[in-house]
């Protein structure tokens, strides 16, 4: 299979030039036009911040990463890069690579889910390009399906592994149903945001936001639908919120341990998890040692980012598990196709025989009993084609020796005379007869 | 009938080995196809543990009370369909080990010792004792498991406040969680040993016309009795909340075991029937 690719990504490139050769839906529509008159018939592009992968069969049959190379640098004007900064593939390769990005495993962040969605957005623009043919369309279908059974089956996608989500699973353990507490996130940075992002997604419907500049935090409040306190009064209402996470700039504890233990009184005990994921810190670390207050900071939440990491690294070997399954079920059907047009010239060379035969006795019996003839005769046929058609596709599906194959087609090609038999020639002769349907 | 009881007598302890023994696995490495096996093991358990008891009672003519290791098999029971109802209604499945481990304990007492007994003391034919000693049973059956899970609060508390985050804080539901199930397992033994103490009482001068009311059997159970009720309240109309709370169902657990111990091996009551 003649299916070649490059790849920049982040083994190969550092961010600044993977950024250089990022591709927006709309660059990719113009490259894949490029693409599609100069070089390939079919294949597909997929651009995320940490990879740019062009993949495709190439017209001529040939296999020249060169000139898939110089087009895509061409095209983002890139001067500076080298055939060192990618990666190639070709066919076993390339189908095992994509498979590989698709469940996850290639990824800067091992069994990072985002990428499954990206590949089938890039997938489905290919599609809307005509980019594709049945190959290609097969690559996509069995790709997705490699990333679903990789979600499904293995543990490659489990816990958390930033810090801010990290913060969110400690939340889940100390609150049964965190979509009832209240929650208040102190800075709007882009940690900040990121944190009450998690905590909208965890169901928090009280979620509060504050900032020394509140036009920033009015804005973030905007975009993520909760309510803003300004900067110098939340701690008047602290003992308000059951959670609090806390990412500010700030040099000193924006929190101390007086304060903490001012809400837990007015608190009456209830517990209360402080989330201090800011460096330096800005919560007081004194006060964990306050009953039912749940400290947290960077170092202790990325114990649990280290092993969760580590734990989806252990189910790599089992996702490389399903990899291998799914290109056995693909080369299974891929190589079935070199036996197809060997089993349609066979198949109809018989229909041929029988609408010969028939047109023979046409004019000698009653249109009743012609009837019951040529039905006779479709399932004769039916029957007499099985067994070499199952064999044919039975030894194609084992995809193991290519030459078997070769040799199994030539042999029927030989033992019906179909070699130069032409389908398509025979058929128009025969046009007007053409009675049988297979 | 006999031979049947024998059998499944046996095969008890087995069926509550193999269930124990799913929870556990499912609790180190938690896979989907043990997730639900596990449940079905305890289903069938319980459901031959059932048939167990009704056999034992039509076949000795009287309910499996009348000796210790009777006690414990109805116990191991109680413990164990306490726990599926409660696994049921929460959905809450990592804590089984903890909870079936004394199911399994009792159970493998009651499996070696048992007897077969057809003579039963003419004080133990009451059916109002039958009740009175069921719904005792199940009452601590419930307090044990409230038990139970406020240890498992206590852990996970420490391992939150350390900042470790081992198997304990990968398994085990949340805090809010384990609270809530010791406290409904409390509210269930306080109201199955409120129960029990009425039938208690209706049936003491019955069955004992001088016995007193300072016997150190009532006036212990009166204290248990005390405790949990007391906190009960503490919850529902103070507001208690997590560790205070939890260390207050503990201490009314260990002081129902320490009464239990005193008033059936040193203190001399007329509840001491075996």
């Amino acid at each position: 299979m003649n299916i070649v690719g490059i790849s920049i990504n982040h083994r190969t490139a550092p961010i600044g030039v993977r950024e250089e050769l990022h591709l927006s839906p709309a660059e990719i529509t113009e490259l894949v036009a490029v693409l599609k008159e100069k070089l390939l018939s079919g294949g597909f592009i997929l651009s995320t911040c940490n990879r740019t992968e062009v993949f495709g069969i190439q017209k001529d049959g040939k296999v020249d990463f060169n000139r898939l190379l110089n087009e895509l640098l061409q095209f983002k004007h890139v001067e500076n890069l080298s055939a060192k900064n990618f990666e190639k593939f070709f066919s076993c390769s390339a189908v095992k690579h994509i498979f590989k990005v698709t469940s996850g495993v290639d990824s800067l962040v091992v069994g990072d889910s985002q990428i499954l969605g990206q590949a089938k957005e890039a997938f489905q623009l290919a599609e809307d390009l005509q980019f594709t043919d049945s190959v290609i369309k097969r690559v996509f279908d069995v790709a997705i399906k490699v990333g679903k059974r990789s979600i499904k089956e293995t543990l490659i996608g489990e816990g958390a592994v930033t810090v801010s989500f990290a913060a969110v699973q400690v939340v889940e353990k100390i609150f049964a149903d965190p979509s009832t507490k209240s929650a208040l996130v102190i800075g709007t940075g882009e940690t900040g945001k990121l944190a009450a992002t998690h905590l909208k997604e965890l169901g928090v419907v009280d979620l509060t936001i504050t900032n020394r500049t509140i036009a920033r935090a009015e804005q973030a409040a905007k975009f993520l639908n909760c309510n803003v306190v300004p900067f110098q009064n939340y701690k008047d209402e602290l003992h308000q919120y059951d959670i609090i996470f806390s990412a500010t700039s700030s040099e000193g504890y924006v929190l101390t341990k007086d304060e903490v233990q001012r809400a837990m009184k007015l608190r009456k005990g209830n517990p209360i998890c402080l989330m201090d994921i800011a460096l330096p810190r800005d919560i007081d670390p004194g006060a964990q040692k306050i009953d039912n207050v749940f400290y947290n900071d960077i170092d202790s939440l990325s114990v649990i980012v280290d092993q969760n990491m580590k734990k989806r690294k252990e189910e790599i070997p089992n996702v490389d598990k399903i990899i291998v399954e799914e290109m056995i079920n693909f080369y299974s059907w891929y190589n079935t196709l070199d036996v197809v047009p060997t089993i349609k010239s066979m198949r109809e060379f018989f229909e041929i025989i029988g609408t010969d035969e028939l047109e023979k006795i046409k004019n000698k019996i009653n249109d009743e009993d012609f009837e019951k003839v040529e039905d006779m005769i479709r399932r004769l046929l039916g029957r007499i084609m099985h067994n070499p058609t199952m064999a044919l596709r039975e030894v194609a599906e084992k995809g193991t020796n290519t030459d078997e194959v070769a040799k199994h087609s030539l042999m029927v090609k030989k033992l019906f005379n179909l070699n130069g038999f032409s389908p398509s020639k025979e058929n128009a002769e025969n046009k007007n007869s053409n009675t049988i349907k297979s | 009938m006999l031979g049947l009881i024998h059998t499944l007598n046996i095969f008890l302890l087995f069926a509550y080995l193999i269930t124990t023994f799913a929870y556990l696995s499912d609790f180190i490495k938690r896979t989907d196809l043990l997730n639900n096996a596990k449940r079905v093991f305890l289903f069938i358990t319980i459901g031959i543990h059932l048939f167990y008891l009704l056999a034992r009672t039509i076949e000795f003519d009287h309910l499996p009370i009348i000796n210790k290791f009777e006690i414990f098999t109805l116990l191991a029971f109680a413990i164990a369909f306490s726990y599926f109802i409660l696994e049921l209604l929460s959905d809450v499945r990592g804590t089984g080990v903890f909870i079936l481990i004394i199911s399994l304990i009792f159970q493998t007492f009651s499996t070696i010792f048992i007897e077969d007994l057809v003579i039963v003391p003419e004080v133990l034919k009451n059916r109002l004792l039958g009740l009175h000693v069921i719904s005792a049973l199940l009452g601590y059956s419930a307090f044990a498991m409230s038990a139970v899970y406020g240890l498992l609060f206590i852990m996970l508390y420490k391992q939150l406040k350390l900042n470790r985050f081992g198997l304990i804080f990968s398994r085990l539901p949340s805090l809010e969680s384990l609270e809530k199930l010791s406290y409904y397992s409390v509210i269930i033994g306080f109201v199955l040993l409120t129960f029990a103490m009425a039938i208690g009482v209706i049936w003491l001068p019955e069955a004992f016309p001088n016995a007193s009311l300072l016997d150190p059997k009532l006036v212990s159970t009166s204290i248990v009795w005390l405790i949990f009720g007391v906190g009960i309240l503490a919850k529902a109309v103070g507001n208690w909340y997590g560790k205070r709370v939890i260390m207050f169902y503990l201490t009314g657990f260990v002081v129902a075991m320490l009464s239990m111990l005193f008033t059936n091996m040193m203190a001399k009551s007329f509840h001491v029937f075996y």
